[in-house]
């Protein structure tokens, strides 16, 4: 019996109606599209500024998500040394952190510490090496940021890597450069062991020098010469003798053999970061006044801003365009002398040229003296000339002559910093493997396919062709931002110490984020131009035509969303609705 | 952002498919709309864009039951589905009547008075395009100040202001009557969940819906628009329980010509067009504040 004639039997009505039986769903609305959205992620101006390249954007979803391993993983991808950057890095990024036109920067650093430290606290382990080994071997000279880094990079790539280091303990500078006020030696330790256990060698008390490059030619296959700038520049001035090298100072610190017992007075001259830290440790180690000694004025100083601030905060005196002109004995203490200077006009540099001002000579009696105006190489072979089968590159140089030397580091780098120590060992790392690979001509193509955004930095993983390596390197400009999306919320701050407590301690200055506060500073993250599955897409896409990836192939795709677009019209509202850019409006080309 | 995947339910009640414009924000509203009303739905769609929408003869882009039915009448077919559904026991569905601004502000204006003022149980959701859209762009009474339409066309846009049916539901006295916005898809799906859980009387939502082909902007744009209507002030986000008691859900801070200036349909309003509008807003607004019970400068 039908329908109909169960309703006539029961003397019902039956509906007099037509009914739709079939979906829209054979309509091929895709066909009236000349415009295509889709899933374009691009790159992060924070990502492009920092010189290890690495995902911040990323690294902040992730952080926001309570996903903290995710988090120090995609760091490692990039940067062997989170909880070292995180507290001795000049932090590039936060200075071109779209959020700082929208309200305040990210704090970027601090929360890659507060990650980085979450890795040592969970002993984390680094990330395994590329499953297939290479036969090849490359030594490295210098246990620094830069050999390190070289050498974990080479190693993940598949190579096996041996570190000579000169001193009794690897970490470079980072050791006996930076005081324990800046980075506790427990969280070095800690980071370097990591790039042990992943089949790095280190030999302490070996170092490279001339001599042994012939033995090296003939155990490796190349060599990475990282070991930066150990000889203090010359002052050039009468008395000279009567300074101490700041360098020195700090080493014999880490070391525990220097003291400043009766010291009144302290000057340092210099305006370099080494400067600052021996300033700043003199306090420290109880000196009662500290004068910093500057022949220029403290906007020309090559030391990082926040450091020169934490200084004059903690009490160092800052003494401009004053030169030391000698330094002579008096009774049991210096007197020098300082002859005026000013500034006038525009050098090469960009900086203000600095030209002796009339005045009076002026002398500064002080019970110790240091000066900490700059090093260069050690060696005149570490010197890296400009002659024989050499090539350049963004943080690194390659010489052919003999067997593949790549130098690296503070020898090369234009900006002296730990972070750009980190891009230069992955820089040569890419080299090596390129050069063995796939020859010599191919190195610059790669290079260029490895580059995060349109700057120097590379992406090992974009080397190693991981999931994030197809990201636009168009960097996402503020502009491109739909700020409907985002509420003003305030930057987590960490609370700094008054002086008070600076005197006579050498425990780390700075403090951590608790992770209420590392969460909440992760979210205000605008996640510039990464999915971070905001939904906006799917929530106001008329068409139904943004649906969710079927979870197994939504990890080779590395997006969670996918646009149908057998029906989707183009409209475009996705991509003006998506509130970090990580989406693109292009011509319709390919036909239904 | 707090909403994830994970916390939105995944089961849209909409097909693709559906014939409406590229960046139709009418269609926006019912899919977010359907979301927060869930599959026990029944809708009654009187002639507007709507009724194509939903699906030409024999198709349907709706996984609820949906009954077509004339342009005047979608308040007395509302009222006599709900009484079919209580006769047959079926007190669980929600009725939800779904018209244009001229199906509800016009053509459907005493059906819809006759049934709320009967205090019919269920949801009136009128989605406003401003216009009759469905037949090219003819003013409605829900057109605003300053619009050009087919019917007010050239020099002589339209110069009556826009009906205030938020305030003519009010008066009625029901239950619930409220404003939402596309723009706002939280506010928007709270205010349907709501309404559906208030049975036993009349409600009514006034849904602003952007119609980027009548407007006359991109059709990107369609939900910036929409957003810049309520942070204008001109589309205010409210509701009002029992006629009197009155919520603000944000307070807009923007000049109106923000709004006005990237929408084609206002291309020809001078400065002096805008300041005159801006002060309608501003008057609107006042006497809203006054019915909120909120200092309007504060």
């Amino acid at each position: 019996m039908t329908e109909s004639e169960k309703n006539l039997k029961s003397e019902r009505i039956p509906p007099v109606i037509s009914q739709s039986k079939i979906s829209t769903e054979a309509n091929q609305t895709g066909t009236w599209r000349f415009l295509r959205p889709g899933y374009d992620e691009k790159t992060a101006p924070c990502s492009a500024a920092c010189p290890a390249g690495e995902d911040i954007g990323r690294i902040e979803m992730l952080a926001a998500k309570g996903d903290l391993d995710g988090a120090w993983e995609t760091i490692l991808g990039e940067n062997p040394f989170p909880a070292v950057c995180g507290r001795v890095c000049f932090h590039p990024c936060e200075g071109v952190c779209n959020r700082g036109e929208f309200d305040s920067a990210i704090a970027i650093h601090g929360l890659e510490r507060f990650i980085g430290d979450a890795g040592i606290r969970k002993k984390l382990s680094a990330p395994v090496p590329r499953h297939t080994k290479v036969s090849k071997r490359i030594a490295v000279a210098g246990a620094g940021p830069a050999g390190l880094s070289a050498a974990y990079f080479l190693a993940r790539i598949g190579y096996g890597c041996d570190i000579f280091e000169a001193a009794p303990e690897p970490g470079g500078l980072l050791r006996w450069g930076i005081p324990q006020y800046r980075l506790p030696a427990a969280v070095l330790a800690a980071e370097i062991d990591r790039i042990e256990s992943i089949g790095v060698k280190i030999h302490c008390n070996s170092p490279i020098h001339e001599g042994r490059l012939e033995g090296l030619q003939r155990d490796y296959d190349g060599l990475f010469v990282g070991c930066g700038e150990g000889r203090p520049i010359p002052l050039k001035i009468p008395g000279e003798e009567l300074a101490l090298d700041g360098l020195d100072f700090l080493r014999q610190m880490r070391q525990g053999k220097e003291t400043c017992n009766g010291v009144r007075t302290a000057a340092v001259i210099g305006g370099g970061n080494t400067a600052i830290d021996v300033s700043r440790s003199l306090l420290r180690m109880g000196a009662k006044k500290v004068l910093l000694i500057y022949r220029r004025r403290r906007e020309d100083m090559p030391a990082f801003a926040q450091e020169v601030e934490l200084a004059i905060q903690e009490g160092v005196e800052l003494v401009e365009l004053r030169a030391p002109v000698r330094i002579e004995r008096k009774d049991r203490d210096c007197r020098l002398i300082l002859g005026p200077m000013r500034a006038e006009g525009t050098a090469q540099d960009g900086r203000a040229r600095i030209l002796p001002a009339d005045g009076e000579e002026e002398s500064l009696d002080v019970q110790s003296l240091y000066r900490a105006i700059g090093a260069e190489p050690a060696a005149d072979w570490l010197r890296p000339s400009q002659k024989g089968d050499v090539e350049r590159f963004s943080r690194s140089r390659i010489y052919y002559d003999q067997f593949p030397i790549i130098f690296g580091g503070d020898l090369t780098n234009p900006t002296k910093s730990v972070a750009d120590a980190i891009g230069s060992g992955k820089e040569a790392a890419m080299l090596f493997d390129t050069l063995f690979a796939e020859g010599r001509e191919a190195i610059h193509d790669r290079l260029q396919q490895c580059r995060v955004g349109q700057g120097k930095s590379l992406s090992m993983e974009m080397y190693l062709s991981g999931r994030r390596k197809t990201r636009n390197k168009e960097e996402v400009p503020f502009e491109r931002i739909n700020t409907e999306h985002f509420t003003k919320a305030p930057r987590q701050n960490t609370p700094l110490p008054g002086p008070a407590h600076v005197i006579g301690s050498f425990a780390e200055t700075e403090k951590s984020f608790s992770e209420g506060a590392a969460q909440k500073e992760a979210e205000r993250c605008f996640n510039c131009g990464i999915c971070n599955d905001c939904d906006n897409c799917r929530l106001f896409c008329p068409e139904v035509s943004v649906n969710l990836s079927d979870p197994r192939t939504c990890e080779a795709a590395g997006l969670n969303r996918q646009i149908d677009y057998q029906y989707c019209k183009g409209c475009g509202i996705c991509v003006v609705e998506c509130p970090r850019d990580a989406m693109s409006l292009t011509e319709e080309t390919t036909p239904l | 952002m707090s909403r994830t995947a994970e916390t939105i339910d995944t089961a849209e009640l909409m097909y693709p498919g559906h014939v409406g414009c590229p960046g139709c924000g009418a269609t926006i509203a019912m899919k977010l709309a359907l979301r927060a009303l869930g599959e026990k739905t029944m809708l009654v769609i009187p002639a507007c864009c709507w009724a194509i929408i939903a699906g030409p003869h024999p198709q349907t882009s709706l996984k609820v039951p949906v009954l077509h039915t004339a342009f005047a009448t979608a308040g007395a077919a509302a009222s006599g589905l709900r009484a079919a559904l209580d006769r047959q026991g079926d007190t669980e569905t929600t009725v939800v009547a779904w018209a244009g601004d001229g199906g509800t502000f016009d053509i459907g204006f005493q059906a819809l008075s006759g049934a709320v003022e009967r205090n019919e149980d269920f949801l009136y959701v009128c989605y406003d395009n401003e216009a009759y859209m469905n037949t090219g762009n003819q003013r409605s009474s829900a057109t605003p100040f300053g619009m050009r339409t087919t019917t007010t066309p050239g020099t002589n846009w339209k110069r009556s202001r826009k009906k205030n049916i938020v305030e003519a539901l009010a008066a009625h006295r029901i239950p619930y009557a409220a404003t939402a916005s596309i723009a706002y898809p939280e506010d928007l799906m709270r205010k349907f969940e709501k309404a559906k859980a208030m049975k036993g009387g009349s409600r009514f939502l006034h849904v602003f819906a952007t119609c980027p082909t009548g407007w006359r902007v991109p059709s990107e744009m369609c939900v910036s628009i929409a957003r810049l209507a309520v942070q204008t002030n001109i589309f205010p986000l409210y509701e009002v329980e029992d006629g009197n008691r009155y919520t603000l859900n944000f307070k807009g801070e923007k000049p109106v010509s923000e709004y006005l200036k990237p929408q084609g349909r206002f291309k020809h309003l001078t400065q002096a067009d805008m300041k005159e509008i801006q002060e309608m807003v501003d008057e609107d607004w006042e006497l809203l504040m006054r019915k909120i019970g909120l200092d309007p400068c504060g």
